[in-house]
């Protein structure tokens, strides 16, 4: 031994203590961490590591159909969740969409998946696509701050109600401002045509309804149509038609019954006619020079590249979009 | 519990198809040799089934039988102190990993689920890389997951606690490849203190991100690094007369080529680092193999088509494609002071290397004195791979600090078989031992030959 050199011995055990340093109390603190978890199951130490997070993953993947993809939808800042979640729901195969419009986006792929699965770092939930759209208009501000509101009525019509969607950032939706100025309660029935889909709300006295997304909020659906809006005690409100992606507002009036007299004015991209039945019974209007028939309630529609002369016992009006994606309408005379 | 019994029987079985060898080594041949077969046959449509049972019984039948006919010979005597050293983080890494869940980043998110994925479709080119499954980095290469296929098929259960063994076995089979051949060619001493080292380097212990409990596939390209450095190396060594046979039955150079093909078939199939590597080891190897190169280069070449084709029927993942990024060097040469300081920032990291690499660096100086030949082998492999990796650097998209800062450390891990070979020879001159290069050194070629009787 004493013949061996000194100075290697010394170099070699300051090279292994300058890496025991670190190593060593690391090394101790995953013994002592394992030996806490070494009570636990299996899935419960993954719990323990993760949280609330993976319990989220194990009901889910017990939830989930076994041979259908899922669409796993986060936000940029979720991404890492979402494909942890991808590996712990396997062998669920899954399809990772950044975010609600990247998934709208993908609509005409025939393969999209249908059930989808939200990921954010705290869970993951299976969800509709509906539900995330309603989460997001709900966070976000709305378009309208300060609604022009219309004089006192007790009944009238939307010639347009709509809660939809086109592709990013393309979110059309009503938003509405209903003032109750009356001394006792006003409950209002709004029915939606031509669904025929009726909800009724109360308004307290001096209280004012505001709704981000008018059809949705009510109705639970994402559709388009008109509204038949009617109370016994007269309100005051306002609605306007919203793009939420581009930020414009158009406020729509509160119509009484059938109006055809458009007048010639500028049309642009995406230009339709739209007719509307108020009636509860068949109407013939004539539509540049054609009659059509229209059933009860009606809402029609269709493309257009002038604006056409409409007569007969209908509302007609034309919408058209301008080259900065603003929705413009001709409401008749 | 089904897991740990593959993985300690198939892959070290596997190995000894091929010729009788340490255990270490034996592992690390199978691992390479199941999953670039597997991959061969995957990417020509035969059945991952039929051919894993196809493998299954050659494994098995010559395996046993390399095992059983040769003559077991004693190993060399380790000193005791660096193999307790060495056995220690080992005991409490298995523990460890026996116990707690897989929870790094790579790991999950590529490459045990791409495991999962083949062990369920029981394909390389299934659903599951055609975009059935969210799977960031499809082009990734598999053989470390083949393996992992393996393992979770023979289990019958995708559960990742079944492949926490792979991953400690390849440090474990590392160390002990680096034991024997370091000991073989310097000293056993030499060869037992580089592995305690190696098991104990921060990076390759207990890092979360690449460390013997994540399931990254970077410990897995630098033992196939190593693997192909040290029959460099002994070829090198053997070119020059030097006998540096030691427990494993002397070789013959086409053999020492064959085996060295292999390690770099396996490289290029593990990661896309492996591929530059290769290259590297081809140039280098040219020098030393001279005509026997072309073995290599054949193998090579075979697992780089496989993996291009393969590479051609699926999706490409949102992996950054570098091959097409290099002609865009020039325009990116604002880059070149953050890569050319990226190494040298991280060697100096406390942290993950202590002081393993100015020590290299001072071994190297060393060692270039008793043994020029192998340290110019050694530390020509370390600076070319650097210097592609730095190249890669220059070249990416990537905001490059960030990237450094994430595989800089991992980068580092690949050349740690001939960096710690510069440390045994950088001992040994300390020692005393000169070299009068560039021919061999008869004192040491005589030390040498005394050790292999």
């Amino acid at each position: 031994m004493s013949e061996r050199p000194v100075i290697p011995r010394i170099a070699c055990a300051l090279l292994f203590f300058s890496l025991a340093v670190t190593t060593l109390p690391r090394l101790v603190a995953l013994v002592n961490n394992a030996r806490t978890l070494l009570p636990l199951g299996y899935e419960a130490r993954r719990e323990k590591q993760m949280g609330p997070w993976y319990a989220s993953v194990e009901a889910l993947r017990r939830e989930l159909p076994p041979h259908e993809q899922v669409a796993l939808i986060a936000s940029p800042r979720d991404v890492e969740s979402a494909v942890f979640a991808s590996y712990y729901l396997h062998p669920i195969r899954t399809r990772l969409f950044i975010g609600r419009d990247d998934y709208r986006n993908a609509a005409p792929d025939p393969m999209l998946p249908k059930t989808i699965v939200a990921v954010t770092a705290d869970r993951v939930t299976q969800t509709t696509y509906d539900a995330l759209r309603d989460r997001d208009l709900r966070t976000g501000h709305r378009v309208v701050g300060a609604p022009t509101l219309s004089e006192p009525r007790t009944t009238f019509i939307l010639p347009i109600a709509a809660s939809l969607d086109g592709p990013a950032p393309e979110t059309f939706v009503i938003e509405a401002t209903i003032v109750n100025p009356n001394r006792v309660p006003a409950e209002l029935r709004a029915t939606f045509w031509p669904k025929g889909l009726v909800r009724t709300i109360t308004i307290a006295p001096g209280s004012t309804a505001k709704y981000y997304d008018l059809v949705h909020q009510l109705f639970g659906v994402l559709d388009r149509g008109w509204m038949h809006v009617d109370s016994p005690l007269p309100l005051r409100a306002a609605f306007y038609f919203v793009n939420r992606g581009h930020g414009d507002a158009t406020l729509l009036p509160n119509i009484a019954g059938a109006a055809t007299g458009l007048a010639a004015a500028p049309i642009y991209r995406d230009t339709k006619l739209f007719v509307i039945n108020p009636a509860a019974t068949p109407v013939t209007a004539v539509v540049g020079g054609v009659s059509f028939p229209f059933d009860p309630q009606a809402f029609v529609s269709w493309p257009v590249t002038n604006v056409p002369r409409v007569s007969g016992d209908v509302y007609a009006f034309v919408a058209t979009r301008e080259m900065n994606g603003r929705t413009d309408f001709l409401w008749p005379r | 519990m089904i897991g740990l019994v593959v993985t300690l029987v198939l892959f070290p079985l596997a190995g000894w198809c091929l010729g009788r060898r340490g255990i270490g080594e034996a592992f690390l041949f199978g691992a390479g040799l199941v999953g670039a077969l597997l991959f061969l046959a995957g990417v020509a449509h035969v059945p991952l089934v039929v051919a894993l049972g196809l493998i299954g019984v050659w494994i098995v039948g010559s395996g046993l039988w390399e095992l059983l006919r040769r003559s077991t010979r004693r190993p060399n005597p380790y000193p005791l102190l660096p193999t307790i050293l060495m056995c220690l983080p080992l005991i409490a890494l298995t523990f460890v990993a026996a116990i707690t869940p897989l929870s790094d980043f790579d790991g999950r998110a590529f490459w045990v689920l791409k495991a999962k994925g083949i062990a369920q479709e029981r394909a390389i080119d299934g659903p599951f890389f055609r975009g059935a499954t969210l799977d960031p980095r499809n082009h990734y290469p598999i053989l470390i997951p083949l393996d992992g296929a393996v393992i979770f098929g023979v289990a019958h259960d995708s559960d990742d606690r079944q492949l926490r063994w792979l991953y400690l076995g390849l440090l474990a089979a590392f160390a002990l490849l680096v034991r024997e051949r370091i000991g073989r060619m310097v000293s056993p001493t030499a060869g037992a203190w580089c592995a305690a080292l190696l098991v104990w380097i921060p990076q390759f212990a207990v890092e979360p991100e690449g460390g013997a409990l994540s399931a990254y596939s970077d410990i897995a390209l630098a033992a196939f690094a190593a693997g192909a450095f040290f029959e460099l190396v002994d070829a090198v060594a053997g070119s020059r007369g030097l006998a540096v046979s030691g427990c494993s039955a002397p070789s013959s150079p086409r053999d020492r080529a064959i085996r060295f093909g292999l390690w770099l078939a396996f490289l290029v199939l593990t990661k896309s680092e492996g591929l530059p590597f290769a290259l590297i080891f081809l140039v280098i190897g040219a020098f030393v193999f001279r005509k026997r190169i072309v073995i290599p280069a054949i193998t090579s070449v075979i697992a780089a088509l496989a993996l291009f084709v393969w590479r051609a029927r699926i999706p490409a993942g949102d992996e950054e494609d570098i091959l097409h990024k290099l002609p865009t060097i020039f325009r990116k040469l604002h880059h070149l002071g953050d890569a050319l300081a990226a190494f040298p920032a991280h060697i100096f990291l406390f942290p993950r290397w202590g002081l393993f690499w100015i020590a290299v660096v001072i071994a190297a100086v060393l060692a270039w004195r008793v043994d020029r030949s192998g340290a110019k082998v050694a530390i020509s492999v370390i600076i070319a791979m650097l210097a592609v990796y730095a190249g890669v650097y220059i070249a990416t998209e990537w905001v490059a600090s960030d990237l450094i800062a994430v595989t800089a450390d991992r980068l580092l891990m690949h050349v740690i078989a001939p960096a710690l070979f510069l440390l045994a020879l950088g001992a040994r001159a300390e020692k005393g031992e000169r070299a009068s290069s560039p021919a061999p050194d008869g004192r040491l070629a005589r030390r040498w030959g005394r050790r292999r009787t």
